[in-house]
């Protein structure tokens, strides 16, 4: 009896193990995958690949702007990971950063963002309009059995050309016709964390509290709550959750509301962060959606959410300044992100290398391991 | 000489299933070959490893006497092998032509030769008596005719052995009379028929020879000449000496469950189970027999809170139970061991402390302000893991890495932690290994004689026979037949009755419904 804990804990590494040598992989592969598409772009390959592998961590700015994108895909990991671990396709994070952002600019533009209210009452209202714009697919799929996938990702739609509309109509502009908002007033922005000798450069703000707190919260909630619990039942087995009594449409909804949420607040972090500091149109600039590679990576442990971000947030940081400073052009950039979201997305678990060795020396035996493999 | 021979398969799938194990089978060219077992009894399992959807653990495939192994249903229909399963695989909106042609299509250049595809399906259609219109959607026609269809669609694709999966199961008489003539038909010009069953009058009628199985097992293979309904039945469902476990005398006074007129419609619009009534006492356990799906599986699900029901009343420690939750029930004493383990009564992905606990999420014991008390929850893993018998890493383990012995304990383990008032129970043993079984029928029993009230549905009579208090004969949704369960009972008996061959009268039945 008193070496069961030590198996169990065994078992625990095993997988651990196992998962950070997944996680590796992708990232090597996604490292060769741009090493390749480099070699055949650039002119100075080698200059490209050092700027892509050194540039983030160089300077204090370009580290300010790393762990910058790192609070901001840690957040965006959480809202996949929340929902993908009860189960539910939902991809509407990038709708509810863009309503969760409006809602923190008219707080931020309004009286109350000139007064020591401005950052809580953006923030919890960014939170509120993300919760309730996660929580629309969600009851539409539970009452209309409306395909969450669809009906969020039209969702997104909506909420990007509504924050374009209001940012060209009726939202207070410096001048006419730019497309941006007036600047928050200074009590409505993250403060600075860090000030290298008074040089005003580093854009990490407030954000990477939040997302640090974020991470917490959210491990609490699916690891030492009930409902955490109930979800992350509903979201293995729906139909052994229905038997156990479990209210399976309420978990699911909940789960997209919660993380609706976290979208809403990623919002809030863009425009009320250093990076901004007003509402402008398109601002998110497609980290909203990159949550899901991060979630799946971090097969939806919010634990491991944050350090996979700090990786690929690394590798991203690099990439963009590998476009500026080098002669690699930005669609490279956004080709070499797709076959890492598609190696990774597919399963992907250096299972087809393992097999291709497996197959060959016994070809009798392969269609059976194959099938075990799959199951 | 044998067309196709299956010599020793043996299948087992994750989770510790065993669904074929040493499995035997000579199929002659020509011939209806019929095979017969209970659901469960792995005659489906048989049929895709013969038509490449399963690959076999063990044993060899023989095609004209040569090996053949199938990894894809492609390389089977290659080879000549077609099947029709019982859920058509037909797209509805196509006409019947373009349905039958789909995926080998005649062409005129890249574009589909329309008028060939249509005579050539005509031609088929008319050769092999598979009267059927090229030209409408599938979708708009009867049942039958979408089973002729995709009959069509295997001998496009130059079936020579045809495997009907359950073809009977949808038909009205007149249709299964229709799909004999074409049966007879396809067999007169040289094409050999496998026709899975489980209904021996239809069996005998069409078939020349029968395998039959029984728990993953093939028990023989005879002529059907030489056999009848009844001696068919016997090897069905198996004549060996039923194991009785030891039971204490209980006061069986209290009515614990009733059901009165109880009607359920499946999501197909047919009913199911109607018109049943009966009640459960404590310290009885009831067996549900009847071949599956004639409603056992339907009525244990309405009374644990999981099926609509369309008419009727649930009465379960003297209270209505129709508008309670599945909670509010499980509140007022009810457990259940679902059929399918896996399916619905684990969660394989969580860890085996967090299923042990699943069902008792408003138990201030584990849960207090929204909040687990891990420390209880693991306590109570340890605590059931030991008294159970569970053999496993830890509670932190998940119970996908279990094999299925000891995935059903953990089932059985959470259900039975408490003593329940009633108790409903689907299949306990199925694909569990003796020892297990012999350990799950102890504590069924042990509940029993602590005075809970038990419903057990099983495909396996000699669990039934070996557990029960009171049996009742389930075929179509309504009781035919009624026992005390007495040692001169016999699995024979309860056969006839399953099958529907005959009906007890009201009296006969008076004296073991109460």
């Amino acid at each position: 009896m008193s070496n069961i804990p030590a198996i169990d804990r065994n078992s625990r590494w095993k997988t651990i193990r196992r998962e950070v040598g997944r996680a590796v992989g992708a990232l090597a592969i996604a490292l060769l995958v741009t090493f390749i598409v480099v070699l055949l772009t650039s002119k100075a390959p080698l200059e490209a690949i050092t700027q892509l592998l050194t540039a983030p961590a160089s300077k204090p700015r370009t580290i300010g702007l790393w762990l910058d994108d790192v609070a901001k895909l840690t957040i965006t990991g959480l809202a996949f990971s929340l929902v993908f671990q009860a189960r539910q396709f939902a991809m509407g994070v990038q709708g509810q950063v863009y309503i969760g952002a409006l809602a923190a600019s008219y707080v931020a533009l309004s009286p109350l963002g000139a007064s020591w209210a401005g950052i809580p009452l953006g923030i919890t209202a960014a939170m509120l309009a993300g919760a309730i714009y996660g929580f629309l697919p969600g009851i539409a799929k539970a009452k209309l059995g409306a395909n969450e996938i669809v009906s969020s990702l039209m969702l997104n739609y909506i909420a990007i050309e509504v924050c374009n509309f209001l940012v060209r109509t009726s939202l207070p502009k410096p001048q006419p016709g730019v497309l941006t908002t007036n600047d928050f007033p200074d009590s409505a922005v993250f403060p600075q964390l860090i000030k290298f000798d008074g040089l005003n450069v580093t854009r990490l703000d407030l954000g990477l509290v939040f997302a640090l707190i974020a991470v917490l919260v959210v491990w609490f909630a699916l690891y030492r709550t009930s409902w955490g619990l109930k979800l992350r039942l509903v979201g293995h087995n729906a139909r052994f959750a229905e038997y156990s009594g479990i209210k399976a449409t309420f978990i699911m909804v909940s789960a997209m509301t919660a993380s609706g949420a976290l979208g809403g607040l990623l919002g809030s972090m863009f425009v009320q962060g250093q990076g901004y500091g007003k509402l402008t149109v398109l601002f998110e600039g497609g980290l909203a959606f990159e949550g899901i590679l991060v979630a799946i990576v971090a097969r939806s442990r919010p634990l491991a959410v944050p350090i996979v971000a700090l990786f690929y947030g690394y590798l991203r940081q690099g990439a963009q300044l590998m476009n500026i400073r080098t002669d690699v052009p930005a669609e490279v950039i956004g080709v070499v992100t797709a076959i890492i979201i598609l190696l990774v997305s597919s399963s992907f678990s250096l299972n087809f290398i393992t097999r291709l060795f497996k197959r060959s020396p016994a070809p009798a035996a392969a269609p059976a391991t194959v099938g075990g493999a799959a199951k | 000489m044998a067309l196709l021979e299956a010599i020793g398969i043996g299948k087992t799938y994750p989770g510790g299933v065993v669904a074929n194990d040493g499995v035997n089978l000579v199929i002659e060219p020509g011939e209806v070959h019929a095979v017969v077992g209970e659901n469960g009894a792995g005659k489906s399992t048989l049929m895709k490893i013969l038509f490449g959807i399963e690959q076999p653990n063990a044993g060899t495939l023989l095609l004209d006497n040569r090996q053949v192994h199938f990894s894809k249903p492609r390389e089977a229909i290659d080879a000549g092998i077609g099947m029709v399963f019982q859920h058509f695989s037909l797209v509805p909106s196509f006409s019947v032509y373009e349905n039958v042609v789909l995926g080998s299509e005649p062409r005129a250049g890249i574009r589909l030769d329309r008028q060939k595809a249509i005579a050539e399906v005509q031609a088929l259609s008319d050769k092999f008596r598979l009267k059927v219109d090229p030209l409408p959607p599938v979708g708009s026609l009867p049942v039958g005719q979408q089973q002729r269809v995709e009959i069509l669609k295997a001998l496009y694709r130059n079936a020579r052995i045809l495997i009907l999966d359950e073809p009977t199961a949808v038909l009205a008489p007149q249709e299964v009379q229709e799909l004999f003539v074409a049966i007879r038909s396809l067999v007169a010009q040289g094409k050999t028929v496998i026709f899975i069953a489980h209904k021996l009058p239809e069996v005998l009628e069409i078939s020349n020879s029968i395998t039959v199985m029984r728990q993953g097992k093939t028990v023989g293979q005879v002529k059907t000449k030489e056999v009848t309904e009844k001696s068919l039945a016997a090897m069905m469902v198996g004549r060996e000496v039923s194991l009785r476990v030891e039971r204490k005398p209980t006061e069986q006074t209290e009515r614990v469950a009733s059901v009165s007129g109880l009607r359920i419609v499946n999501a197909r619009g047919t009913e199911v189970v109607a018109g049943l009534d009966l009640n459960v006492y404590a310290g009885e356990i009831v067996g549900l027999v009847g071949v599956e799906g004639n409603g056992q599986a339907e009525t244990l699900e309405a009374i644990a809170g999981l099926r609509q029901v369309a008419a009727g009343d649930i009465v379960v420690a003297n209270q209505n139970a129709n508008p309670l939750s599945v909670l509010q029930r499980r509140g007022l004493g009810l457990a259940s061991i679902p059929e399918d383990r896996i399916a619905e009564g684990l969660s394989t992905g969580s860890t085996v402390a967090e299923n042990l606990v699943a069902t008792r999420l408003n138990d201030s014991r584990y849960v207090r302000g929204g909040l687990l008390d891990l420390k209880a929850i693991k306590a109570n893993a340890q605590k059931l893991i030991e008294r159970f018998s569970i053999r496993v890493g830890g509670p932190g383990s998940a119970v996908g890495t279990l094999s299925g012995g000891n995935m059903q304990k953990v089932v059985v383990a959470r259900e039975l932690s408490e003593q329940p008032k009633l108790l409903l129970v689907n299949q306990p043993t199925r694909g569990v290994d003796l020892g297990a079984t012999q350990f799950i029928w102890r504590t069924i029993t042990d509940a029993r004689d602590k005075g809970a009230a038990v419903l057990l549905s099983s495909a396996d009579l000699s669990e039934l026979l070996a557990l029960s208090d009171r049996l009742l004969v389930l075929y179509r949704g309504k009781i035919v037949a009624a026992f005390l369960n007495t040692p001169d009972l016999t699995p024979e008996t309860l056969g006839t009755y399953m099958l529907g061959l005959s009906t007890q009268t009201a009296d006969e039945m008076q004296a073991a419904l109460k």
